[in-house]
């Protein structure tokens, strides 16, 4: 199965939602001959129009990414997820210390190397960041008595 | 003169202590963001931009310094090109095939300083074409109504369609994107949510902001993680950094040349660097045949022509941005989004009623790229010391810098996530081969697209006729079908 294809299909059916929800949007008044229904109507017929020539005419695959590769990308995007969710609740130092060391730690280098980098790093840009450039730079429950 | 009095009310914005310091700093970061493989200018633009706007810099000010690293970036790209045959960004793709030949053959000082030159000698050229051209289209634009900008903007995304990248469809499909993305939101003209999904972060519309960092700076972090396997990479000696009167003689006419197409191009809407470098490449190429001819070879010719183009097609690129509104590529489509978010519009009256911004950012261009050269010439060992950063320090702080960015906008963790799924989203349509610059460009328009649409069907009642009715819709459709067609005619008549 072509990528092409199976991401034409989703946009396909996208834009069949989109043309859908706009032509059922409640407009209680409108003083203009065109409105807010009718751009996202063209939109989504341009967009169908494409999604349809890209399944007819889809390109070859080209990215066939080694099992390694993928598992490090979704390593990656994992670790992401986890930085959003520590954030807020663990602040600032804590969340860029521990993904900024794994991430480095990705990247090649040696575990306690990176921990102390990500350390280091974390603790000279809240500093930057909260202090110099005053910036909204979460400190987490931690730590939200000591700074 | 107008325009002289213009540029001293630039000169005295741009030369105020705080300016000067951000222009300055502006070049560095650009420079070095530029040099370091993987992150070109439109990724340095994207992680810098909400940090200027929650520090709470002036609009001058933050237009100054992100202009400054758009254009310090154009610069950088080249030092990974000849010392790495890694471009630093698109643009510089082909300063590869005559820079690095010439490090091998430890030119590489000589190819950094040439190349240092020739960029200058494009900015500074595209910048007084600016100067001159700048009044003329925004008196020009000034008579243009709804029905103008509709097809300017059909115009460009034609030309979008049909210059950049393989695939013209995939290039709609990222441009429609872009448009539908701006239409979530309360609609400005009825006061109903549409695609809000009931989300209330949504309300408001998405985030600028959080689209360009999660679609540039997230997906890049992959793509990084993807590409890192290639980390062997062989710095060539610099070898004596030197720039010699006959070199600069020798490519005088190539400059010339390469400056005036690069700015043409990138004046045009969403055509930038890229093709700015690949159309003077080529052009000098087909001169040069039959006189001395070594371009791929390490010829100086073949390195000045595209260096000169990819940074006078930056300058030109701002052209139409200022004026019209309607950005000349990837990168100040972001600029373009930041101006927004500061409450300007940028359009002909920008440079009657807010001198100081146009014409302060055209001044900080011209002192920019002068200390670019300057930090070119002389500093050029600390920016390629600094080309063995590693990556896994690197990353990390790419990493922090984007979450912080985003988090201290609104200071909630929904844009985080938010900007993690687009990163995703993009991640998928880079690997099939959509480029993001496009879905920018329609995000940035969308709002300006949709509501002068409304404008003009008002205006006529609902007649589509109104859409061209004027000399200048009429010159705006056919150059519309014009750059639907020109690019086949070509091909044909090649063969």
């Amino acid at each position: 199965m072509l990528y092409d294809r199976i991401f034409a299909g989703a946009l396909l059916v996208l834009s069949g939602l989109i043309a859908w929800t706009a032509y059922h949007f409640n407009v209680p008044f409108q003083y203009e001959p065109l409105g807010p229904k009718a751009f996202p109507i063209i939109l989504s017929i341009v967009l169908a129009i494409c999604s349809v020539r890209l399944i007819v005419k889809p390109d070859a695959n080209a990215w066939l990414p080694r099992k390694d590769v993928l598992i490090k990308i979704i390593s990656g995007l994992v670790l992401m997820v986890v930085y959003a969710f520590l954030f807020e609740e663990a602040g600032f130092i804590v969340a860029t210390t521990i993904v900024g060391a794994i991430f480095s730690w990705l990247f090649g280098e040696k575990p306690l190397k990176a921990f102390f980098y990500a350390l280091a790093l974390s603790l000279v840009s809240y500093f930057l960041l909260a202090d110099v450039m005053e910036l909204n730079v979460p400190t987490g429950l931690l730590f939200g008595d000591i700074f | 003169m107008d325009v002289l009095h213009f540029l001293s009310i630039g000169f005295s914005v741009a030369l105020t202590p705080i300016n000067l310091g951000l222009v300055l700093a502006g070049c560095f970061f650009g420079t070095l963001i530029g040099s370091l493989p993987g992150i070109g200018p439109i990724n340095g633009v994207a992680i810098l931009l909400p940090l200027a706007y929650s520090i709470g810099l002036p609009p001058e000010s933050a237009l100054i310094m992100l202009a400054g690293v758009y254009y310090g970036a154009e610069y950088g790209g080249r030092i990974s090109s000849i010392l790495l045959n890694v471009p630093g960004d698109a643009g510089a793709i082909m300063t590869t095939l005559d820079g690095y030949p010439m490090a091998k053959r430890g030119e590489g000082g000589r190819a950094l300083a040439l190349s240092a030159v020739s960029s200058f000698f494009g900015s500074m050229g595209a910048l007084l074409l600016m100067v001159i051209f700048a009044p003329l289209l925004s008196r020009l634009a000034i008579e243009f109504g709804p029905s103008e900008y509709v097809w300017l903007m059909i115009f460009a995304f034609t030309c979008l369609a049909t210059m950049v990248g393989k695939r013209p469809i995939k290039t709609i499909v990222g441009v429609v994107i872009g448009l539908l993305l701006a239409t979530i939101g309360i609609d400005s003209g009825t006061g109903i949510l549409r695609f809000t999904m009931g989300i209330p972060n949504l309300f408001d519309g998405v985030d600028f902001l959080v689209v360009v960092i999660g679609m540039f700076a997230i997906s890049e972090v992959l793509i990084l993680l993807e590409s890192w396997a290639r980390n062997d990479l062989k710095m060539t000696p610099v070898g004596k950094s030197f720039v010699s009167l006959s070199d600069m003689l020798a490519v005088k006419w190539v400059v010339l040349r390469s400056t005036l197409s690069g700015f043409l191009i990138g004046v045009l809407p969403g055509t930038g660097a890229s093709i700015a470098s690949a159309v003077a490449y080529g052009t000098e190429k087909r001169f040069a045949e039959g006189n001395n001819e070594h371009f791929g070879e390490g010829d100086i010719r073949g390195l000045a022509a595209p260096e000169a183009a990819n940074n006078a097609s930056a300058a030109g690129s701002m052209l139409p941005m200022l004026t019209l509104g309607i950005p000349g590529s990837g990168t100040t489509a972001i600029l373009l989004g930041a101006l927004l978010m500061f409450n300007i519009t940028p359009g002909p009256l920008l440079f009657e009623q807010q001198p100081q911004i146009a014409w302060g950012l055209i001044a900080s261009m011209f002192i920019g790229n002068i200390a670019l050269l300057i930090m070119n010439l002389p500093l050029i060992g600390l920016f390629v010391r600094l080309l063995s950063i590693k990556q896994s320090y690197l990353v990390p702080i790419i990493v922090m810098l984007t979450f912080v960015g985003i988090y201290s906008i609104h200071g909630d963790s929904f844009d985080l996530f938010f900007m993690i799924g687009l990163g995703i989203f993009a991640f998928i349509l880079r690997k099939l081969g959509f480029s993001l610059a496009p879905v920018i460009l329609g995000l940035v328009l969308g709002e300006v697209l949709e509501e002068n649409l409304r404008r003009a069907l008002s205006i006529s009642g609902g007649n589509w006729s109104i859409l061209l009715n004027g000399t200048m819709t009429y010159i705006l459709a056919i150059a519309t079908v014009a750059a639907l067609v020109a690019p086949k005619l070509i091909k044909k008549f090649k063969k």
